[in-house]
This record gives structure tokens, C-alpha cells and sequence, in this order.
């Protein structure tokens, strides 16, 4: 399902409930670490785009995978993209699911949640609980979130010669500000 | 038309068993912690049990409370959930925190995804290291060693709120929530989730407790207000026992296997749910409140602990029932095929009355002894009396007397074996053949004191399994009666047995009996083993004997009531566990009953023993809780070897028996260092000083001090010796001796050598000078020399002949000496110059540069042998002048004069140069330099420091 799908869902199931309250990503960015023995490799993308809908505490994030940029090299971006991500064939990173405590966005405040969903990396779903923080003020929420994606559990196989240079575990970390979405 | 009969049922029957409980007993938490209320109970592997309350988690050995509070910062210490995953024991507590043991101490579970916000109710261990954590609130959570994962009301699970989750062989959880049973499994990533509801028959939806029933797929389900249901998992069927439940939510549930269910109520305190009559009894019990049972645990050993909200934990030997109604002086008791209970006491015959829950008197007759047929007829035995017989429904009784052909009034014993009633009477053994109800028997005296039996008074009489009668008496011991001819056996083994009280059959056909004072002995049918105190016989006084369904033979006495194992003899106490210290018992007054049971009648309380199904542990679990080196703790088990300076040891160990805490004693032995057992009541052992070897430290708990079977613990571990002990460094030390030895033998060695060279130098150097000195040619110089000037200038020749005289002298002087002092070698050379430059006049120039010549020294004759050489070895004339030098140069003496080498050569052997060199090679000084270069020749000699002490080495600092 791709993140035009999940919100057009999202958009369809709670759009018509009079009071749905969604809030969309103004400013997101997604950073990636692959801190391995031999390379440290780092990237990040700010074409984050994402809603939550605070009634129903459900949320859904996407990344472009060919908007990262940084890297060590254009080159290594290059593999990034059609050798490991393969990005033409599975052009977005997906996060969707749902709240697990249940918290009041309309009261200012600091919330730590865990956002429970399916994580898709390179075509791969898999079920995640994700901590994040949640901070609300005046309407707007700002979240940060680090968690970590396991290549081997995306299918992201990675040659041996490189396994030096590419780690295993790839540490993630979300930030960005949501603002109520106008009708 | 069911329910209703089910009620009455409930109603009519549960009176009895109300009567009879196991005796709860609180454990009350100490002074400090008065306003800790438990709320969770656990028993570990180890077979700790542990408690946790709302005020943080103990430790219970049965004696103490031992707190484990986490820091507030982290946690509210609210226990709601204690579990054991591998053998690390989990904790969760109500603001979903999680910790578990690592080693001694308890750990925060730190994961990425981050901890619960609910309340923890449970934890179980899946397949492949999957670990289940339920919560109340949100749902199940599952980890399995890389993420955690969560199945809520989102992926199907009816409800968030679990209460209770069981985890079965398969790995799979089943949870109760609100909307039922639900079993939840992953495979292969895929979370699948089958709930058995209200509409699978399930009596209510809300699921508060689910344990294992038994066989594979079945569990007894406690629900909100449906009360109980078994479930078939496999079918998916349920089954309700209870159609009609009045009482409280089930708040917990244990069962013995094939026995009984206990469940505590929210409200309705304690219900027992006995399968052998589908009963369900509510608990009422003077030491029990009627409200909240919070948890339940059955133990390792079968006892049954309870929360209850405001009386805390109490624990019960599940073993041991008492019928709470008492009576005088008990002496006989009899289960009749009915399910009544029958006693005989002193007062009369009573028989428990089930709807007044107290006993009914019967007969007004002082009762004995007490025996149901197989024919149904109930026979009672009394005290002068003669014998009565009745049945269950008749009241009328039958009177058998002296005129039936009754030998004594007394019956102390009675047995069916067959058709036949066998009595123990004060005037012998009588027996008949039993009569329809009714009908007057004829009564036949078998044996008395005339007979092999040697005495009328018959204690008591046994019908084995082979066919034999075997009967105790008075003074004459045991006889048994076998195809048709009596034996007596009143010395066994050279003891004289006297009185036989009582007699029984274990399950091997083996004969056991009491004596009066002789203990127990056991005949396998060839042989008698005697058993007394030595082999754990606590209180030869023994009453009664009898075996159990379990086949342990029950031994009653004054001490208390001892279950004894035939085939391995172990054997346990009970006493002030059971409220039965002191007690003094009738004879005989014991009898088989219903359900796996024993009745024993103690005094004047009956007892039932029931013997459990399920395994259960008979030792006290002995455990090492501590080893600390001079008081420091180390990390026992995995730290096995010290050093030689850690060799103080503590060990502290527990024995872990909940039936009774206070009895458990205990022996340790170190082996390599303790030559026999320490038995000891501490819970430690302190050992200072231990020598460096190999240990292994062992330790055995007992609840009855005997420790012939009891398993040992054992704790292995090595004092290293210190490194100067070890063989590598002996070893080393050793060879490196050696080399010391051998170098210094050698520079000895070397050192004489040098000496002795040095010595023969010196000497030759010596005949040498003397030689060179009185060589005829210098001698007739000198006199020529003397002859011209003797008359010329006489005051000169005395001066001369003075300087020769002095040249000699010095010689003589210093030939004796290694090295002698600058200044006189020089005064020395002076005197030869004197004389030199009286033959050679102005032709031959000698220059000193000697400042400081008192602090050097030299090889004696060296500066004389030097300037001797210069003359010898060149041309001096008017016209080529010798000039020779003498000066001090960077702490070196140097000789130099110009070459003019003679046309015709001196002879010379070469031999003071060479001398000069050795000698100074002899005393290990930097060797003398000889520089030539056609125009000047110069002899460079190292200069001895004066400071050193050079008569006692003969060595001395050379300045370089």
C-alpha cells in the first residue's frame, strides 16, 4: 500500500466524521546512520510527509527513498538507490498504524508514546512499536522519534565484500512539526 | 429441575466438608513492613517464594521477608505481576515497569520500543526465546529478542485488558479478557489469534483466570460472574460443572492433580472444588476471612498459600486436614462405605452428623475399636462391654456378650478379613464367621495365653495380603497365624519386643510394626529390620501405623504424625504445622479412607492425611545464597578460583521446607579442609585463613536431622597458591640461582687467575728491574761516572752515590707492591734522572708536568721503565739532545721523548713494554696507549685513583 493509498484511506474513513481532528507534517525530515566498522554512512531526506488523526490516534508517514541525500559519495548514493533500496521498484519508506496510549492533543504538553504499525522498507512490512515524543503546543505537534531498522528483517541483503563498510543495524531518526490540516 | 437439585445438593453436602479444612496459618510480615499489603505470589524454581505487595517485592524463605525495592525514580513499586522466564524471575508492576534478575539483582528490562504505560498482570516464556508480557490496558505484548511487539483489540484480541495469561507446552499464550479466552501465537511473524467466547459456551465473557487442567488442551477457566468452566481446547468445547454460580468474581485458581480445585473468590473468600464428588464447598473457617482471596500458589511441597486483602499471606499444609469439631479422647475412627465418619471414644460411639455439623451420639458405650464389613456390617468394639453390631441406616444395635461365646468384654481390635470378623480381646484372639444383619453369630475363641500366643491381651490383630493373621500383644510380642499353625515371635534379633501395638502391610507385601519401646521393624517375609531412633524414628512411643493410599506408612506418636517412604526410608515431620505437637494418641485409632485419604485420630481431633497425586518435593531445597570473600560478596556460582590472599570465605545457604521452616537444620563439610560434617543451625559457614588448594564446599538441610538421603549442594572452587609458590616460578627462581652461582664461581675464577698472573708479573717485573738495574753496563756507568767526579768535586760524588743509593732502595721498597703512589714513582725517576744526567749532561732533558701527583697511583717502576727505554733505545748527543716528557694529561701520565733510534740496535728482549701492559691488563684497567710516529714516542698510562682501597682488592676505579 503505498502513502497515497493509506491517506486517501485515512482522508475516506475519518475525513467524514465532523470533528476528525488530522494534523499534517509541515516540516519533517528523516535521518539515517549506518555506523559500520569500516564507514560511517549518513543521510537524510526533508520530504517527510505525514497525518495523524487525533481521534482515532492513527497516524501514516512516507519518505521518498531517492530524496535522501547526503552520503560520502554521489556514487554510494547511486547504490543506495538501485543496488540496495531499490527505489525505483519500491519508491517509498512507509509508517502507519496506530497510537497505543491514548493522549489529549488538544492540551499542551510533553507526551512520550509508542506508535504501533507496519514499517515498510524496500517492499518489506514489518510490525514495529516505534517510541516517540510528542510535543504539543498551541495546535502544533512536534515529534521525534529514534528507533532502528534491521537490514536482514527488510530484505536488504548486502554484499559481503561491503559488510565492513555497511551495518547490520541502521539507526533512524524522525523529526517533524504537524500542523492542523485545513479542510 | 437440575439447578435446583444441584443447589440442594451444594447445600446438603458442603456442611460436612465445611467441617474440614486444612489449618490456615498467617505469615505475618514483620513490624516494618505492618503496612505492606501482598497482593502476588509466586514460588520461583529455586523454590523461593516470592511476594509482591503494593509497597515493592520480597523474598520469602518461610522465616523472613527479605525486601527487593526498586528505586522510586524508576518505578511506584507496586507489584501486579511476578513470573519466571529461563530461571531469571520477571517482575511488573502497576505503571508498567518490567525487571528481572540478572545475578543477585534486579534490572530494568531496557528496550527500544520502550515499556508498557499499564498495569504488568503477567509474563510466560514462548518458543524460540519469545517472552509474552500481558498488561491491563494494552493488550499483549510479545518480544522476541530483537523487537517488541504488540496484539491488541486492533489485530483481533477482544479485549485490552488482560487478566490472566497462561502459556502452553506449544509456547503459545492464552490470555483472559474481556471478551473470553484467547489463545495467541506467532508464526512465522504472523500473529494468529482464536478466542473462545460467550458463544462457544464459555459461561461468561469476562476471563479472569485460566490454568491447566490436567491433560494437554484443557483449562479450567475462572470468569467474572459465570463462575467456572473447563475448557477443551482442541474441541473448543466447555464445559460448566456450575450452572448457577452465587459467588464472587474468581480472582485465582490452583489445582491437585486429579483432586481438587481451590479458588479464590473477589468477595466470597475461598471455594474447593473436589472431583471425586463434584463438589464445590465454600471454605468456613474461623481463621479465614470471608472476602478477598487476592492470589493463590500451590508449592513445590503441596502446601496451599493465600492472600487475603486484610489478614495478608497464610499458608496451609494441604496434607493434613482437621475435623474442626472436638471430641474426648478419640480411640477408634472408621470411614463407613457411606462417606460417614465413625468415633470411638470413651463417652460413646458418635457419628458425624452432617446437617448439625456435630457428631451424634450412637452408642453410650466406652468405644475401642471400630470395623465396617464387606458385607456392610458395622462392628463396634467396646471396653468391657462386649461388641456391637449395627449398620448404617439401623440404629438398632446387635449385643454380642460372653453368652455369644466372647472370650473378654474388652475388643481392642477388630478386622474383616473375608467373611471372617477377627477380634483382639483382653482374653485372646476370638473369631466368627459373619451372620446376616440380625442373626446372632457364634463367636469361637481361637488363641490365648495357653496357645503359642503366650498372653490373653491382644492389642491388636492384622489380615495380610497373603493370607495371614498377624497379632500384636501385651509382653509376648507378634505372632502370626499361617496355614493353620501359630508362630510366635516375642525376641527378634536378640531384642526382646515385648508389647506390639500396631501392624501394617506396605505395598510390597512387607509387614511393618510398633513396638512399645523398640520402634518399628519391617519382615520382608524372611527377615526383620529394625528401625529406631537412629534411623529417624522420632518418638519411640509410637501409637498407630498405617499405610497410605501414596504407600508411605504413617507413624503416629506423641511427637506429631511421620510420613515414612518404605522403600527409601525417608521419613518427614509434622508437628506444630499440622496443630498436633503434644498430642497424646490412642491406639490404633486410624483408619483407610475415601479419596486418597487417612483419618488419625489424635487425642481428641480428628485428623485426615490425604494423599496428593502430583510429585512433590520431600526434601527441604537446600540452596547456596551467598559466598563472600572477607565479606565482600563474590559472584557465586560463576567465580570459582581466588587468589592465595582471598582466603577468607563466608558461605551462606538456606534450606528451603514451607511445611515447617523452623526445623530445617543444617550440615557442611569443606572437603580438603574439614575432616567430618559440621552440623550447624546458621545459615552460614566462616572459614579464615584457608590454605591454598582445591575445595569443594558442600552443604545438606534437613527438617528432621536425619540426612541419609537428603541431596547435597556443592560449591567447587580453587585458592590459588601465591606466584612465589608455584612450580613455573620455583622453577625460575632455580635456574636463575644457578646462572648467579655459575657467573659468580666464574668471575671468581677469573678474578684468582687475574691474581695469580698479576703475582708471577709482578715477580718477573721485579727480577726484570733488578736486572735492568744492576745490568753491569748501567753499574759500570755509574762507577766511571763516580771515578770521574770522586776527585773533582768529592761533596758531589758523596750526593751521588747518595741518589744511587736511594735508586736502589726504592726499589727494593716498592718491588713487594701492586701499585704505588705517583709522587714516589716520581721522586724515584728523579733519582734516575739525577743519575742519568750526570753521565748524559745537558744532552738529555727529563720534564715534569705533574701537578696533583699525590692523589694518582701507578704500576710501580712504570715511569722508570719508561725513560729507561727512551735512553736505551736512542742516540744522545750534544747535537741531537734527548728530550723526554712527563705530564698529566686528561687524567692519563704520559711518557714522551723524541725518536733518534741508535744505528746499532740495543738487544732487547721487548719485555718492559709488554710487562708494563699486562700488568696494567692484570689490575682490569683501560690498557696503556703507545703512540710513534717517527718523530716522538709517547706511552699513555692510566692513572689509578688513590681514594680506593687498593691493598684489599688490589683492584681500584680507573678514571677514564
Amino acid at each position: 500500500m503505498n502513502f497515497t493509498c493509506i491517506i486517501a484511506l485515512i482522508v475516506l474513513t475519518f475525513g467524514q466524521l465532523p470533528d476528525a481532528k488530522l494534523y499534517e507534517v509541515d516540516k519533517g525530515s528523516v535521518y539515517f546512520r549506518s555506523d559500520a566498522p569500516l564507514e560511517l554512512i549518513e543521510a537524510s531526506s526533508t520530504e517527510l510527509k505525514g497525518l495523524i488523526n487525533a481521534e482515532e490516534r492513527t497516524f501514516a508517514f512516507s519518505v521518498p527513498m531517492s530524496s535522501f541525500e547526503g552520503f560520502n559519495s554521489p556514487l554510494q548514493r547511486v547504490h543506495f538507490n538501485e543496488n540496495y533500496m531499490e527505489s525505483k521498484q519500491y519508491p517509498n519508506a512507509t509508517f502507519s498504524g496506530k497510537i497505543i496510549e491514548n493522549i489529549d492533543f488538544t492540551k499542551d504538553g510533553l507526551y512520550t508514546v509508542r506508535a504501533k504499525g507496519r514499517l515498510n522498507v524496500h517492499g518489506v512490512k514489518r510490525e514495529r512499536i516505534i517510541r516517540s515524543e510528542l510535543q504539543v503546543e498551541e495546535g502544533q505537534i512536534e515529534v521525534r522519534a529514534d528507533f532502528t531498522v534491521l537490514l536482514a528483517e527488510h530484505d536488504i541483503s548486502i554484499p559481503k565484500i561491503v559488510h565492513q563498510k555497511i551495518a547490520e543495524e541502521i539507526a533512524v531518526e524522525i523529526r517533524a512539526v504537524f500542523l492542523p490540516k485545513m479542510p | 429441575m437440575y439447578k435446583i437439585s444441584l443447589i440442594f445438593t451444594l447445600l446438603t453436602t458442603a456442611a460436612f466438608l465445611k467441617a474440614q479444612v486444612p489449618s490456615f496459618e498467617l505469615q505475618p510480615m514483620p513490624e516494618q513492613y505492618q503496612e505492606v499489603k501482598p497482593t502476588v505470589l509466586f514460588q520461583a524454581g529455586n523454590r523461593y517464594i516470592w511476594v509482591g505487595t503494593e509497597q515493592g517485592l520480597f523474598r520469602f524463605d518461610g522465616l523472613d521477608y527479605q525486601p527487593f525495592l526498586m528505586p522510586d525514580s524508576i518505578c511506584n513499586n507496586k507489584v501486579t505481576a511476578i513470573g519466571e522466564i529461563g530461571d531469571r524471575l520477571w517482575v511488573g508492576y502497576e505503571d508498567g515497569c518490567i525487571f528481572f534478575q540478572a545475578k543477585a539483582k534486579f534490572q530494568l528490562w531496557q528496550i527500544e520500543e520502550g515499556l508498557p504505560n499499564v498495569p504488568i498482570t503477567g509474563f510466560g516464556q514462548g518458543a524460540n526465546g519469545l517472552i509474552w508480557v500481558a498488561t491491563y490496558g494494552e493488550g499483549l505484548y510479545y518480544h522476541n529478542g530483537r523487537h517488541l511487539y504488540n496484539i491488541n483489540t486492533d489485530d483481533g484480541l477482544p479485549g485490552d485488558d488482560i487478566y490472566t495469561i497462561h502459556v502452553d507446552p506449544e509456547g503459545d499464550a492464552w490470555v483472559g479478557t474481556d471478551g473470553g479466552l484467547s489463545r495467541c501465537k506467532v508464526r512465522a511473524e504472523q500473529k494468529q489469534i482464536t478466542t473462545i467466547g460467550k458463544a462457544e459456551g464459555m459461561p461468561d465473557e469476562i476471563v479472569r483466570v485460566v490454568i491447566p487442567a490436567g491433560e494437554a488442551g484443557l483449562f479450567w477457566v475462572g470468569t467474572h460472574s459465570g463462575g467456572l468452566a473447563l475448557c477443551n481446547a482442541a474441541k473448543g468445547e466447555v464445559s460448566v460443572p456450575f450452572e448457577y454460580w452465587p459467588y464472587a468474581p474468581i480472582n485465582a485458581m490452583v489445582s491437585y492433580q486429579n483432586q481438587e480445585l481451590w479458588i479464590g473468590t473477589d468477595g466470597d473468600g475461598l471455594l474447593r472444588y473436589t472431583f471425586r464428588d463434584s463438589l464445590l464447598t465454600h471454605l468456613q473457617n474461623p481463621s479465614f476471612e470471608n472476602g478477598r482471596i487476592l492470589d493463590l500458589l500451590k508449592d513445590a511441597e503441596g502446601n496451599l498459600w493465600n492472600i487475603q486483602q486484610f489478614r495478608g499471606i497464610s499458608k496451609a499444609n494441604r496434607k493434613f486436614e482437621q475435623v474442626l469439631q472436638k471430641l474426648p479422647d478419640i480411640q477408634a475412627v472408621l470411614e463407613s462405605r457411606d462417606g460417614a465418619l465413625w468415633v470411638g471414644c470413651q463417652s460413646g460411639l458418635f457419628r458425624y452428623d452432617f446437617s448439625a455439623h456435630q457428631f451424634e451420639k450412637i452408642l453410650p458405650e466406652n468405644t475401642l475399636s471400630l470395623c465396617e464389613s464387606p458385607g456392610g456390617q458395622l462392628y463396634a468394639g467396646t471396653f468391657g462391654q462386649g461388641l456391637y453390631v449395627l449398620t448404617s441406616e439401623t440404629r438398632q444395635p446387635l449385643h454380642l456378650t460372653a453368652k455369644d461365646g466372647l472370650s473378654n468384654g474388652s475388643i481392642l481390635d477388630i478386622t474383616g478379613s473375608g467373611s471372617t470378623i477377627w477380634l483382639a480381646t483382653l482374653g485372646g484372639v476370638n473369631s466368627f464367621q459373619e451372620a446376616p444383619f440380625g442373626e446372632r453369630p457364634v463367636i469361637t475363641p481361637r488363641f490365648d495365653e495357653q496357645s503359642a500366643l503366650g498372653t490373653n491381651f491382644t492389642y491388636t490383630v492384622f489380615p495380610d495380603s497373603h493370607g495371614r493373621i498377624w497379632f500384636g500383644t501385651d509382653g509376648e510380642g507378634l505372632s502370626v497365624l499361617e496355614d493353620g499353625k501359630l508362630h510366635n515371635y516375642n525376641t527378634i534379633d536378640g531384642i526382646d519386643i515385648q508389647a506390639v501395638y500396631s501392624i501394617t502391610e506396605d505395598k510390597q507385601g512387607h509387614i511393618w510394626f510398633s513396638t512399645a519401646r523398640e520402634g518399628v521393624f519391617e519382615y520382608d517375609g524372611a527377615r526383620f529390620r529394625h528401625l529406631t531412633l537412629r534411623e529417624g524414628i522420632r518418638d519411640l512411643a509410637i501409637t498407630s501405623l498405617i499405610t497410605a493410599p501414596d504407600g508411605n506408612i504413617v507413624i503416629v506418636h506423641p511427637s506429631g504424625v511421620d510420613l515414612l517412604n518404605p522403600l527409601t526410608r525417608h521419613i518427614i515431620y509434622y508437628d506444630e504445622g499440622i496443630g498436633v505437637k503434644g498430642l497424646e494418641p490412642n491406639l490404633n485409632a486410624v483408619a483407610a479412607g475415601s479419596g486418597r485419604s487417612v483419618w488419625l485420630g489424635m487425642e481428641n481431633r480428628v485428623l485426615r492425611y490425604t494423599a496428593l497425586e502430583e510429585p512433590l518435593s520431600i526434601h527441604p531445597q537446600t540452596l547456596i545464597t551467598n559466598v563472600s570473600v572477607f565479606l565482600e560478596p563474590v559472584d557465586y556460582p560463576f567465580v570459582s578460583t581466588f587468589n592465595h590472599n582471598q582466603n577468607n570465605l563466608v558461605f551462606e545457604f538456606t534450606g528451603l521446607w514451607y511445611a515447617d521452616p523452623k526445623a530445617v537444620r543444617y550440615r557442611y563439610k569443606l572437603d580438603g579442609f574439614d575432616l567430618d560434617w559440621i552440623s550447624t543451625r546458621d545459615q552460614q559457614a566462616i572459614y579464615s585463613n584457608l590454605p591454598p588448594g582445591t575445595y569443594t564446599f558442600k552443604v545438606v538441610s534437613t527438617e528432621n536431622d536425619t540426612y541419609s538421603d537428603e541431596p547435597v549442594v556443592a560449591y567447587a572452587f580453587t585458592i590459588h597458591p601465591p606466584y612465589w609458590q608455584r612450580w613455573w616460578f620455583i622453577l625460575l627462581a632455580l635456574a636463575g640461582l644457578f646462572l648467579l652461582l655459575v657467573s659468580w664461581i666464574r668471575q671468581r675464577d677469573r678474578r684468582q687467575q687475574r691474581i695469580a698472573r698479576l703475582e708471577k708479573e709482578k715477580v718477573q717485573s721485579q727480577f726484570e728491574a733488578l736486572k735492568s738495574q744492576i745490568n753491569p753496563h748501567f753499574l759500570f756507568n755509574s762507577f766511571n761516572t763516580l771515578a770521574a767526579i770522586i776527585e773533582e768535586s768529592p761533596g758531589e760524588a758523596v750526593q751521588y752515590v747518595d741518589k744511587l743509593s736511594d735508586f736502589y732502595r726504592s726499589i727494593l721498597q716498592y718491588r713487594e707492591q701492586a701499585v704505588i703512589n705517583l709522587s714516589e714513582e716520581l721522586s724515584l725517576v728523579r733519582d734516575y734522572g739525577y743519575l742519568l744526567k750526570y753521565r748524559y749532561g745537558e744532552n738529555l732533558e727529563i720534564e715534569y708536568k705533574v701537578p696533583d701527583a699525590d692523589r694518582y697511583a701507578v704500576v710501580p717502576f712504570a715511569l722508570q721503565l719508561l725513560v729507561e727505554n727512551a735512553v736505551k733505545h736512542n742516540v744522545i748527543s750534544s747535537t741531537r739532545k734527548l728530550r723526554i716528557l712527563i705530564e698529566i694529561s686528561r687524567k692519563k701520565i704520559i711518557v714522551a721523548n723524541n725518536v733518534q733510534p741508535k744505528f746499532t740496535k740495543e738487544s732487547s728482549t721487548s719485555f718492559g713494554l709488554e710487562s708494563l701492559r699486562q700488568r696494567y691488563e692484570m689490575l682490569g684497567a683501560p690498557t696503556l696507549q703507545i703512540a710513534s710516529d717517527g718523530h716522538s714516542f709517547r706511552v699513555e698510562l692510566p692513572l689509578l685513583d688513590i681514594t680506593a682501597d687498593l691493598q684489599k682488592n688490589g683492584f681500584s676505579t680507573w678514571i677514564f
